[in-house]
């Protein structure tokens, strides 16, 4: 019965207003996203030479090389989506129902694993058990034989390790907050424990546990860094696009744009059967009556301790040795005895623009992202139109595009007049802004509906104008939450890697495709020293997000 | 003499009308409550009056001025919430004094007043709180202040007290009563709790389905409902078929009604002049100790009865027979259109 009226009915400025926001969204939708994808799809159709064809198509599905990247690309996402959902549900069971000690270390080592520089992560696994790795070659001396970690297997465990924590974050806020009398009340009417967690628990977590499947599977078969380094052989689709772009001799565009489509594609279907299995399962609960953790004894205690801090430490591990490896000796790129800071004052010295490049280029799309994504969101969740739901839905689109697709893409737009912007640090900054637009919008989005619309009001019955209203009142309120977001798309800005390293120049290159360099050039000195800056970088944005939003790891999804 | 004047309001959200031509009129001092069932219209009617949703049609004035002209900021209306919307980020004492802020009212006076205020709720003591400590019942308080101490020309209430518990309702309710009566504002109070808007309310304005059913005193809404709607909607009503329990067929009455405490045990069997007796059976008996209810199945009706002090040793059996009476001047009747029909056998 009460009325929902959007604020551009009250007074004069407001529509206009409101109206210029929506106008200037879809331009920058236009312009940064369709187009940009638009031209992908031409460009699929397109030989050499300009003339349409379907030729690119066809070698997608005749040729062995790019059959091989898909089939290959379907193993590992789902192979990935496998490792992270054991990892993950294992994680969250254990954190949400049983007393683990050391809860606030492990649950900081999941972010660490969540926000550790691509690339190092499969970097360090080759530290350690790669052909010349620590751990395989002590095993080796001991006469224990291990393979070393390249191939199919290596990336699968990189990935287990790397994407568990979007499963674990999601399912264990998920299951400490079933109700605890909903268990007990299938206890009470005769169920086995094992009846009551197929039956009850279980059913209850599945959207969370699809939720944080679906991100495990998306950044899976997004990821171009681990199967670029530990695949020898083992192609992806996002490595095979690199590989068609990138290519010295006989670049190809239209193959690079036909391979993004289907990651595109792929990643889409993902996301709708995602939603279809869990459109009827929001179970929203008042009252809730936390579940307790239980305290475990002997074996069964030890064991999951063992689980839980086995899972950690193996995610949090490439950020450790990044860190230990940062302050090894060097001898130019080769590491020495003992520890010494030259990795360090080697970046004083001759990488200053390259952290000099990553903080201006993240910080202005982060600022960008702020006013813009706030002003979108502040669209979407007021008016509750057609036309908004429309905005949100395309805003789904950049979620879902792989880092590589964005860089392929704007290569394919912005390469020549009248938007010719290759190599400039604009392109950088707009292909981070409109990948990481549509979690600011939805953020903004979600807090103002926190607010309510009568909270302006009461502030209009008192005597302000509805601008007033709005500063006075809802603007403090998503503050906080508005300041968080941005710190979290810093994080996600400043290593980013993907789409940096199809779009990057010589006086444009980033931390993050630095890395991704001076590891192919076997300096690794350099590439953790790197890595630690930006974890650090990462951390400090981190810890300023939680004490703005209170403590919850969720939001770093 | 009218200080609030409603005329002709009409609110359409594409094919529905959520009111459908509303007028009324509010004295100053008064305490005018809108009830009805969720949907009624009674929520947009206040909402309009505040500014916050447009009629489609109709005029609205306030002490002689058009009160549709002005922007709801201008209107100097003050409004009490359902959810309370007290502002989070400001402690009680900020909260009250926000709408002084916007007056410009001298830091000094505001300090008074906002301390007057808070102690008129009883919230002195909690003034440099955050409000999110606070409990539901002082949360709305601290709404009810924040409306008062910039003495608006009107106060708006939209079901202040349904987030809360029955007993907080009951101590709330009074207070607001005391507190609008002390000084003396007119107000507009939307509830759909019959027997709140009894308690509280000057006048009534009963309605259902965007339309006025009726307005009067809490004693003419209950005692002479103007519609079947409202007497059943306000209390409960037994709805009798025009001859049954040999009541004569009055012309134009196609439904007799009668309240459940006019219904009284009659099992000594004393026929007093203008009374009709009856033999049903016990369906469900519920003592509750300052009375007892009884539901009754006799001549296809099913009936309730509230039994007011009720003898310690009365207890009767679900299916027992038991013979129950009534004053034929205790019955309303109504014709086939709903409407009351007066006749020589009831008030």
């Amino acid at each position: 019965m009460s009325a929902v009226v959007a604020p551009a009915r009250r007074s004069g400025w407001r529509p206009d207003f409101w109206t210029l926001v929506a106008i200037g969204a879809w331009a920058i939708l236009i312009v940064l996203l369709l187009i940009p994808l638009g031209l992908v799809l031409v460009s699929s159709f397109r030989d050499e030479s300009g003339q349409l064809t379907l030729a690119n198509w066809q070698r997608l599905f005749t040729s062995t090389r790019y059959v091989n990247a898909l089939v290959n690309t379907l193993i590992v996402g789902f192979g990935g989506l496998a490792g992270a959902l054991l990892l993950g549900s294992v994680m969250a069971f254990c954190m949400a129902r049983i007393r683990i000690a050391g809860g606030r270390l492990i649950s900081m080592m999941a972010i660490l694993a969540l926000v550790s520089p691509p690339f190092i992560g499969a970097y360090s696994w080759i530290v350690l058990f790669g052909s010349g790795g620590i751990v395989r070659q002590t095993l080796m001396g001991w006469g224990i034989f291990m393979p070393p970690i390249y191939g199919v297997w290596g990336i699968l465990i990189v990935f287990a390790f790397k994407f568990y924590p979007y499963v674990y974050l999601l399912t264990s806020g998920a299951l400490s907050n079933i109700n605890r009398s909903l268990e007990e009340a299938a206890e009470n009417l005769g169920l086995t424990p094992f009846q009551r967690v197929m039956k009850i628990s279980f059913p209850l977590v599945l959207p969370a546990l699809s939720a944080g499947g679906l991100l495990a599977l998306i950044h899976a078969i997004a990821d171009f860094g681990t199967p670029r380094l530990l695949g020898r052989g083992f192609n992806v689709l996002a490595t095979e696009a690199y590989t068609a772009y990138s290519a010295e001799i006989g670049s190809n565009l239209g193959m690079a744009t036909t391979l993004s489509l289907v990651l595109i594609l792929m990643s889409m279907i993902f996301v709708f059967i995602q939603r279809y299995m869990s459109r009827r399962n929001v179970y929203h609960s008042n009252l809730i009556n936390r579940p307790e953790k239980i305290r475990l004894r002997g074996f069964a205690n030890v064991a999951a301790h063992a689980a839980v801090y086995f899972i950690a430490l193996g995610g949090a591990m490439p950020a450790i040795i990044a860190a230990i490896y940062s302050i090894r000796k060097t001898n130019g790129p080769v590491f020495q005895p003992g520890f010494g800071l030259e990795s360090y004052s080697r970046i004083i010295a001759s990488l200053g623009d390259v952290v000099r490049n990553s903080l201006l280029f993240s910080g202005t799309s982060v600022l960008l992202i702020v006013v813009i994504g706030t002003l979108i969101g502040c669209l979407v969740a007021r008016r509750n139109t057609a036309h908004s739901s429309l905005l949100d839905a395309t805003l789904m689109v950049p979620y879902v595009m792989p880092g590589i697709v964005v860089g392929v893409a704007f290569i394919a737009a912005f390469n020549t007049p009248p938007l010719a912007m290759t190599g400039t640090a604009a392109i950088i900054i707009l292909s981070v802004f409109i990948r990481r637009l549509p979690y600011a919008v939805r953020s903004s989005a979600a807090a103002l509906r926190q607010v309510g619309p009568s909270m302006e009001e009461a502030a209009i019955s008192l005597g302000y104008s509805p601008v007033q209203a709005f500063l006075k009142v809802t603007i403090p309120l998503i503050l906080p939450g508005i300041v968080a977001g941005a710190m979290l798309s810093f994080v996600t800005a400043v290593n980013e890697l993907s789409s940096s390293l199809v779009l990057y120049v010589g006086g444009t290159i980033t931390m993050p495709v630095k890395i991704y360099i001076a590891i192919n050039d076997g300096d690794y000195g350099t590439a953790a020293s790197l890595s630690t800056i930006l974890l650090v970088l990462s951390g400090t944005a981190i810890y300023l997000a939680f004490r703005l939003l209170g403590r919850d790891e969720r939001a770093l999804l | 003499m009218a200080y609030l004047t409603v005329e002709g309001a009409i609110k359409r959200y594409g094919a529905t009308t959520a009111l459908n031509g509303v007028s009324f009129t509010v004295a100053q001092g008064e305490f005018f409550t809108l009830l009805g069932p969720s949907g009624c219209g009674k929520t947009t009617l206040l909402r309009s009056i505040a500014g916050f949703s447009q009629l489609s049609e109709g005029k609205v004035s306030l002490a002689g001025t058009d009160l549709l002209a002005v922007p709801p900021h201008k209107r100097d209306i003050g409004m009490v919430f359902q959810d309370y919307a007290i502002f989070p980020h400001l402690t009680v004492a900020e909260n009250v004094a926000f709408g002084l802020k916007a007056r410009k009212v001298a830091v000094s006076e505001i300090r008074d007043r906002v301390a007057e205020a808070l102690a008129t709720v009883r919230l002195s003591a909690l003034s440099e709180r955050l409000p999110a400590a606070l409990s539901g019942g002082q949360q709305q308080r601290i709404g009810i202040a924040r409306a008062m101490v910039v003495k608006p020309r009107l106060l708006l209430m939209d079901e202040p007290l349904s987030n809360l518990d029955a007993k907080l309702r009951l101590d709330l309710r009074d207070e607001i009563r005391d507190i609008q009566r002390t000084i003396g504002i007119a107000a507009i109070y939307v509830t759909h709790d019959q027997e709140e808007a009894l308690a509280i309310s000057d006048r009534i304005c009963v309605m259902d389905g965007g339309s006025i059913e009726q307005i009067g005193t809490p004693q003419q809404i209950y005692g002479q409902p103007a519609t079947r709607f409202v007497a059943s909607f306000v209390g409960t009503m037994n709805l009798l078929s025009p001859t049954a329990f040999g009541l004569p067929d009055v012309p134009g009455v196609a439904q007799w009604a009668l309240r459940p405490e006019r219904l009284r045990l009659a099992e000594a069997g004393v026929a007093e002049p203008g009374a009709a007796g009856f033999t049903g059976l016990v369906e469900h008996f519920t003592y509750l100790g300052r009375e007892a209810h009884l539901t009754v199945q006799a001549q296809g009706h099913r009936l309730v009865a509230q039994i007011a002090a009720p003898p310690a040793d009365l207890a009767i059996e679900a299916g027992r027979e038991i013979r129950l009476g009534f004053v034929r001047d205790d019955l309303h009747a109504f014709d086939a259109a709903g409407r009351r029909v007066r006749t020589e056998l009831s008030a």
